[in-house]
């Protein structure tokens, strides 16, 4: 049973739109975006949902959702989105929320993802680029996964999918002071 | 000797592919009395009426018989056909081998045309027996009569009186208005109600050719279409509206209170009463119900205050008499009472409102000076529930029908609640949005994303008290969980109803209405304005739930009817009526109870020539009378006959198969 009133402003709709520089509120909740999501069948909740749930300022359930968070950012759903809402855009903003206050699933699944997250940013910001190589092999180290996957990498390799060496970009340096200036920002905004 | 010219058409393929058409022309032949017979690939086309022109000079043709299309279709070119060739139009017969035989028996070829066949030999033997008709005319009065001043009534009165025609406009209460002069602001655009609707308002009271009756009512029609003529009743208002300068000291020292029906009874008004401020004429009736000095012979006092001397408590209710050509009947709507649901607590929770009463909160001429208030406690709500289809596509509750105008009101509602007051928001249990006219979605969209009204899909099961809230259980369709909203005010939008004297005035004009008491329409696409009985016209909610500018629409398109049946002096009519043989008729009366028109009185004429006693007989009058033939079949001693259709021209028929 949910139960709704008026308590003043909806305060976690307004810090969402903000983040996401969408409007939650012109979801028509026709549900193109569900039908569209590759991945909406493992969420809590589908992305019409999400809407809803920012709309009746159900902020816990939503943050506890790993919807957000299965969210692959592809961006099928706002390509299709017929009110042009920037989904993605709203399901990073609400898992952004939960960072920073710290309130989010604690299921194995969340942690991984949060981890893979993490060490992709990583190698962005010392490659300029993805190293592949070792991307999975953090990953599997961090996750404690030593061999999760392992027999694909015969065949990866053999097709040149996993190239041994990492070429750096010409911008590389370009790249690593982005982030400095978006670390620099986040303080600030703190 | 007759002489019949038979004219097969193929109808391209729509006869040809399935009665053999040559065949039905060499069948024709055989006939004696046909003279002349041919087929043509479509003999409405212009070559194909030449056909018949030329055969009926030629071959001094005396009837036509047309195997082709239903007449429906095109029995008027035909006719007209007819009359270019100087011959009387009324000596055609149409025998409809397309719609009775080619569509239907597409499958026997065989059959398909010996049944044509049959078509052609009864339409033959029938025209022999045809005789010339001619058109009757029939003289119209130009002057309208619309029954209701509201929106609708007066966008019709005003429309009509625009191209110079005299209109009568009667309404029941002091003030024409009616439900648009309850309203604060009109959706998609949210003009003041008010701001648009006075201005109409003092163009009737001041238009030369508009003449205002209000405090009054219908009580009887009777005539024909061009011919009416109307009895109408002015309620004895009790005050002399020549002398009544409108001054309002007789009501505001009047110390008789009642609960004011202009604000759905929120506040009170005197016994002496002007609805409200912009009222037209704006001049104060007394309530008779309600006013001591007619119940008890005491008081006076306004009679004291009047410096005029315009109040007379002997006033009596008043009949004039006015002679119409037309009516049109815009008579509105009501807001169904919603007690059933009780469920809800209808009648047990303070809190919980219609929509109406809501609309006349915000209203700024509204009883609350336009703030909405619980009327418990009088503070100001924060959190209002608004419930759609309460009663409306409820089958359950006997209404099955969608009431229209509440998804649009119930968006301006939340937005109207936003600008009142700002720390609110509105929660609406909605089942569809129907949002469908100009602007209408956009205004939707605008409720939801600039004042955040929440739109939960579900009926509302249950409203209980909890403390001093009203707890209302419902679902959220939408994340299919039960929600429970605390609200301060639940807003119902209760179903469209009619006017609940719809029946009544339906009887006395002689129109049907539905299961609804909604007054019904010739046809539901193609005749949405006119009434089975010509020369009465319907607009706005009389005859289904509207929003305005349908209402606009079709009192303007009521406007245009009137102007057309007006158009010349006389009007032409089907001569295809019956006529009563008085030396027949036995004044038994059947055929005048069959008549669905009414178009059958009695009349007395001597017994005998020059006899003093007399009898009773039918007398048809010929403007009503629509030729449906029922007074025929009824009549026992066969003394009534419809032309055109007479005993020889069916027996005809009969014989010739």
């Amino acid at each position: 049973m949910i139960t709704l009133s008026y308590k003043g402003k909806n305060t976690f709709l307004e810090a969402v739109n903000k983040k996401s520089g969408s409007d939650v509120l012109e979801c028509y909740q026709c549900g193109k975006c569900v039908s569209t999501c590759p991945v909406s069948n493992f969420m809590d909740f589908p992305p019409r949902e999400i809407m809803q749930m920012i709309k009746l300022e159900l902020k816990e359930e939503t943050q506890m959702a790993n919807s957000t968070w299965f969210c692959l950012t592809c961006s099928a759903c706002s390509g299709r989105c017929p009110r042009e809402i920037n989904i993605p855009a709203v399901m990073e903003a609400v898992r952004h929320l939960a960072i920073e206050e710290n309130f989010h699933p604690d299921s194995k699944q969340v942690k991984n993802i949060r981890k893979f997250h993490e060490i992709f940013l990583d190698m962005i910001k010392r490659y300029g680029r993805n190293y592949e190589l070792r991307m999975m092999a953090e990953f599997n180290i961090r996750t404690r996964n030593l061999f999760k996957d392992m027999h694909l990498a015969p065949k990866a390799l053999l097709k040149g999918k996993i190239p041994l060496g990492v070429k750096s970009v010409k911008s590389a340096k370009a790249i690593k002071k982005m982030y400095e200036m978006a670390e620099k920002l986040e303080q600030q905004n703190k | 000797m007759a002489r019949v010219g038979v004219f097969v058409c193929f109808c391209g393929a729509n006869i040809a592919d399935f009665v053999d058409v040559p065949t039905v022309v060499e069948e024709a032949k055989k006939i004696r009395e046909v003279k002349f017979a041919i087929d043509y690939k479509y003999m409405c086309s212009d070559p194909g009426q030449q056909m018949i022109r030329d055969a009926i000079v030629q071959h001094r043709l005396t009837s036509i018989v047309v195997a082709a299309c239903s007449p429906r279709m095109h029995e008027k070119t035909f006719r007209k056909a007819l009359s270019d060739a100087g011959m009387n139009p009324y000596l055609l017969e149409v025998a409809n081998i397309r719609e009775h035989s080619s569509w239907v028996h597409q499958k026997d070829k065989k059959a398909a045309t010996e049944k044509a066949g049959d078509l052609v030999r009864m339409a033959v033997a029938k025209s022999i027996a045809n005789e010339q008709l001619h058109e009757i005319s029939v003289p119209v009065t130009k002057r309208a009569l619309v029954i209701g001043g509201g929106i609708a009534g007066i966008q019709a009165a005003l429309d009509i009186a625009d191209a110079r025609i005299p209109v009568t406009l009667v309404e029941r209460s002091p003030s024409i208005g009616g439900r648009m002069a309850q309203l604060d602001e009109t959706f998609p655009t949210l003009d003041c109600s008010q701001c648009i609707l006075t201005p109409k308002m003092v163009d009737v009271a001041s238009h030369p050719y508009i003449e205002l009756i209000p405090y009054s009512e219908v009580i009887e029609l009777n005539g024909y279409v061009g011919n009416y003529k109307a009895k109408i009743r002015k309620k004895a208002s009790y005050v002399n509206f020549k002398t009544c300068t409108g001054c309002g000291a007789c009501w505001q020292k009047c110390p008789v209170k009642v609960p004011n029906e202009y604000n759905c009874g929120i506040d009170t008004r005197k016994a002496i009463y002007t609805p409200f401020p912009q009222a037209v004429p704006n001049k104060p009736v007394i309530d008779a119900e309600h006013c001591t000095m007619l119940l008890k012979g005491k008081c006076g006092i306004c009679a004291k205050v009047c410096e005029k001397g315009s109040i007379d408590y002997k006033m009596v209710d008043e009949v004039i008499e006015r002679e119409i050509g037309a009516v049109v009947v815009a008579t509105g709507y009501d807001l169904w009472d919603a007690t059933p649901y009780e469920e809800y607590g209808v009648g047990r929770y303070k809190d919980i409102i219609n929509s109406l009463e809501f609309e006349r909160m915000v209203s700024a001429n509204g009883p609350t000076g336009g703030v909405p208030v619980r009327p418990s406690d009088g503070k100001v709500p924060k959190t209002v529930v608004f419930i759609k289809c309460v009663g409306s596509r409820d089958k359950a509750k006997g209404i099955e029908f969608c009431s229209k105008i509440c998804c649009m009101y119930t968006a301006k509602h939340a937005i109207l609640l936003h600008h009142k007051v700002h720390d609110s928001r509105a929660y609406i249990f909605y089942m569809d949005i129907r949002a469908a006219g100009k602007g209408y979605e956009e205004f939707v969209n605008r409720a939801q994303v600039e004042t955040g009204a929440v739109y939960l899909r579900g009926r509302v099961s249950k409203i209980y008290q909890k403390g001093d809230k009203l707890m209302v259980r419902g679902e959220d369709g939408q994340l299919g969980q039960e929600v429970e909203v605390e609200a301060d005010l639940v807003v119902l939008a209760t179903a469209v109803i009619p006017y609940k004297e719809n029946p009544a005035l339906a009887r006395l004009l002689g129109i049907s209405y539905d299961k609804y008491g909604y007054l019904s329409e010739a046809h539901p696409k193609l005749r949405p304005v006119e009434t089975a009985k010509a020369g009465i016209f319907l607009a706005g909610c009389t005859q289904a739930p509207k929003d305005i500018p349908d209402t606009v629409a079709q009192a303007s398109a009521c406007a245009a009817k009137v102007c057309g049946l007006f158009a010349g002096d006389t009007m032409k009519k089907d001569p295809m009526i019956s006529t009563v043989n008085n030396e027949f008729c036995s004044g038994c009366q059947n055929c005048v109870q069959v008549c669905p028109y009414q178009a059958i009185v009695t009349e007395e004429i001597p017994l005998g020539h020059g006899a003093k006693e007399m009898r009773t007989v039918a007398k048809i009058n010929e403007g009503v009378c629509q030729g449906c033939g029922s007074c025929v079949a009824i009549c026992r001693s066969m003394a009534i006959t419809l032309a055109g259709f007479t005993d020889p021209q069916i027996i005809n028929e009969i014989v010739a198969i």
